[in-house]
């Protein structure tokens, strides 16, 4: 985008004063912008980025080799480091970190695919936070109409779920009556054994049913309550990580960080089951939008703006404006130089202030600062994605795969997901395909290890060492696993919201659907504004000229 | 998991609008396509549309905000009818600000300036550029000089928006949202260059 950022010169901001300012167009930041403007208040949404959606972006190959690559970015005004005596405010600097480290690029040694994917690097909407997906009944869909968003957007159904098994390779994940009576790779004991688990949740979940699963079943790991009932392995594990999608293993407490109860089991394979034939040209449970997940915070930034939020991109936030006499958040300074002021702030996770107190004013009390100096680190998370000419599975071009704990190598403690998308999603030219690969981990080399091996049992890496000059590639021919052409490798930090006097929104968490971030964000909008409805219900015809507009546009 | 003892929740109600992709028609009679428009802010893009859809003329209105799109379906003299979804740019071209979101799928963009502002005049040319790199290939793209009625004004020479729109094959016209002048012919244009759906 770097021909865009041409000079254009802004008129500057008016007005000056607002509600809320917010720093950063990522999901959380653009839904509390639509929400927040929903019920009236004035705001200002800035992010210093050329692109919409910050760590929920989609970008071009090109864009994303450069973001992910780029240093950690101190801003500093030309000439405003000191603000004029008379001011009652002091400024405080303010530093972007970026949330990524340890980016690694591969590209296939080949004069052919590396002008081709130069030449088409604009047709490519890598998802800078993938794999994500949406299920179909889940309650980001039911935000997107809410709140009016889904009218921008159309999705189209994931072809297909798939497990990978060390043995067996990929196999279907058996969602469905049908597809546990196609199944290939289950015996039929086994399919019995899954159609009687289905019954026994389904007549637990009706409001009639007369078995319900006890109490005491229901407070205990999932994990034992399978075991109880005598699920085999297979299917057992298909259940809790393909299914329920849970992070680690759930069999190995000492590195069990998320031990999944019965009840939440239960609910997330209803979740899956509900949104199994919810809308019926979409064939599995998951949902993507066309054109990348970075749709998703553009179009809650357009519901703001028709609400009135002012829109500035390329437009960093030099520091913070605080009041001399209390230490109390005022306002901000842009690049530009201006200053605006505002009740409430939220920044987006990568802004920290520096915590040497040499920098802080005297003035400001230094707790005050530390929220911002000391974000909580919840982990990290490793992300990867791959371009490559054909599918994973013949035939499908777009689908989700999990590989199960300890299904690459014995001391695998978590879940990897992947998701493959092609190019009749829109986001990369004919003939390509994406796949997103992610993993919670503790650290960048564990990370990367379960990267490796997960791509590794699927697809074809350039051979290594070098990354920058590979040198002869094996033959495509030697197995049929699709060959790299570009990959990127990263570590991201994952970090929480807060509600403070500055606010901040959530990283990218590690699951394939928004909810535990829809959660976050609901929660911060609560905090933020006890008084008010989060979206609520409005029939103005201005909203929708047309009622046939209330709908998730799904292509089949 | 769907167990089949009972239908899956097929919620019909659920599915929204048949595709809107470019071109949109689903019937040859039938068009509907998405329509952006572009240009500076206060040439008057909303007056455009306002006066289109509902025959109102504002001079009060100052930014656009409220409505996401607004249509209006027009009939053609060969039997066919053309419903437009007008998008409005809800003012994030101010800062530049517009997303790509907004140039998804739209089969006719409209530019505007207003021919008293040679600056709207370039700025609509910056548009024009912007189209080119997010617009789809085909897209229908019309130049309006509004403000026609401001003639004792005119900073823009006709011939300066007909050159620039025949270059970039564009096609040219001026409106006055204040008097109504040429917006229906506006409209009717871009209905009749529109590519038609193939009937088999």
């Amino acid at each position: 985008m770097t021909e865009s950022e041409e000079s254009i010169a802004y008129p500057p901001i008016d007005p000056v004063n607002f509600d809320l300012i917010i720093v950063g167009t990522g999901l959380s930041e653009s839904i509390i912008a639509a929400a927040t403007s929903a019920v009236g208040k004035t705001i200002l949404h800035l992010d210093p980025n050329s692109f919409y959606g910050s760590h929920f972006a989609s970008l071009s190959l090109e864009d994303l080799t450069s973001y992910l690559n780029s240093p950690p970015k101190s801003i500093t005004a030309a000439t405003t480091t000191t603000s004029p005596n008379d001011s009652d405010y002091a400024a405080l600097n303010l530093i972007q970190k970026p949330l990524y480290s340890d980016a690694e690029f591969i590209y296939r040694d080949s004069t052919d695919e590396s002008s081709f994917l130069r030449e088409n690097s604009r047709k490519f909407n890598l998802d800078l936070g993938g794999p994500r997906a949406l299920f179909s009944a889940d309650k980001t869909i039911d935000l997107l109409l809410k709140s009016g968003a889904a009218q921008y957007l159309e999705f189209k159904g994931i072809d297909a779920s798939l497990a990978y098994d060390a043995n067996e390779g990929l196999m279907n994940v058996p969602d469905s009556r049908g597809a546990i009576f196609r199944d290939k790779n289950l015996s039929l004991k086994e399919k019995n054994q899954l159609m009687k688990f289905f019954k026994l949740v389904q007549q637990h979940l009706s409001d009639n049913g007369d078995e319900k699963i006890s109490e005491e079943d229901l407070e205990s790991p999932f994990v034992s309550f399978l075991e109880k009932i005598q699920l085999p392995p297979k299917i057992k594990s298909i259940l809790l990580y393909a299914i329920a999608m849970v992070d680690f293993d759930q069999e190995n407490s000492e590195v069990c960080k998320d031990l999944l109860k019965t009840k939440d089991g239960i609910d997330r394979l209803a979740l899956y089951s509900s949104s199994v034939g919810r809308f019926p040209n979409a064939p599995g449970a998951l949902l993507y939008p066309i054109y990348g997940e970075g749709e998703l915070p553009q179009a809650f930034c357009r519901r703001a703006a028709v609400k009135g939020c002012i829109y500035v991109l390329r437009m960093p936030v030099i520091s913070l404006l605080m009041d001399k006499a209390n230490g109390s958040y005022k306002g901000i300074r842009l690049a530009s130089g201006q200053d605006l002021f505002s009740h409430q702030l939220i920044l987006d996770p990568s802004f920290t202030i520096p915590s040497t107190p040499s920098l802080s004013p005297k003035d400001i009390s230094s707790e005050r600062l530390e929220m911002l100096s000391q974000r909580d680190i919840k982990g990290m998370v490793a992300r990867g994605i791959c371009i490559t000419r054909s599918s994973i599975k013949p035939d499908v071009s777009n689908c989700s795969v999990v590989y199960p704990p300890r299904s690459l190598y014995p001391d695998q403690v978590t879940s990897i997901r992947a998701l493959q998308i092609g190019s009749n999603l829109a986001v990369c030219p004919a003939g390509t395909f994406v796949l997103y690969f992610s993993t919670l981990c503790n650290d960048a080399d564990e990370g990367k290890k379960l990267l490796n091996a997960s791509v590794n049992a699927l697809l074809t890496l350039p051979v290594s060492g070098n990354t920058e000059s590979i040198p002869i590639l094996q033959s495509d021919c030697e197995d049929k696993k699709p060959a790299v052409l570009w990959g990127a490798f990263y570590i991201q930090k994952l970090t929480t919201g807060k509600f403070e006097a500055i606010s901040s929104t959530p990283t990218p968490d590690g699951n394939l659907n928004y909810n535990e971030l829809l959660d976050a964000t609901e929660k911060l909008f609560g905090q933020m504004y006890p008084e008010e409805e989060f979206f609520p219900k409005v029939t103005s015809p201005e909203d929708t000229s047309d009622d046939d507009e209330n709908g998730i546009t799904l292509e089949s | 998991m769907g167990c089949g003892y009972s239908l899956p929740d097929r919620d019909s109600r659920q599915l929204g609008r048949p595709n809107s992709e470019n071109g949109g028609g689903q019937d040859a009679k039938n068009l509907r396509v998405k329509l952006v428009l572009l240009g500076d802010s206060g040439v008057g893009k909303s007056c455009i549309v306002l006066r289109f859809v509902r025959g109102q003329f504002d001079p009060t209105s100052k930014v656009t905000v409220g409505a996401s799109f607004l249509s209006q379906t027009i009939a053609l003299q060969d039997s066919t009818t053309v419903k437009f979804e007008i998008w409005d740019t809800a003012g994030q071209e101010r800062y530049a600000a517009l997303a790509p979101l907004y140039y998804r799928g739209a089969a006719v963009a409209v530019i505007v300036y207003d021919i008293t502002s040679p600056e709207s005049f370039s700025k609509a040319q910056y548009w024009v550029k912007e189209l080119q790199k997010h617009g789809s290939p085909d897209i229908v793209m019309a130049l309006v000089g509004n403000k026609a009625d401001l003639h004792e004004k005119r900073e823009v020479a006709v011939q300066d928006g007909m050159d620039y729109a025949e270059k970039n094959g564009m096609f040219f016209i001026e409106t006055s949202a204040k008097t109504a002048d040429n917006i229906n012919e506006l409209f009717e244009e871009i209905a009749k260059r529109l590519p038609r759906p193939v009937i088999t």
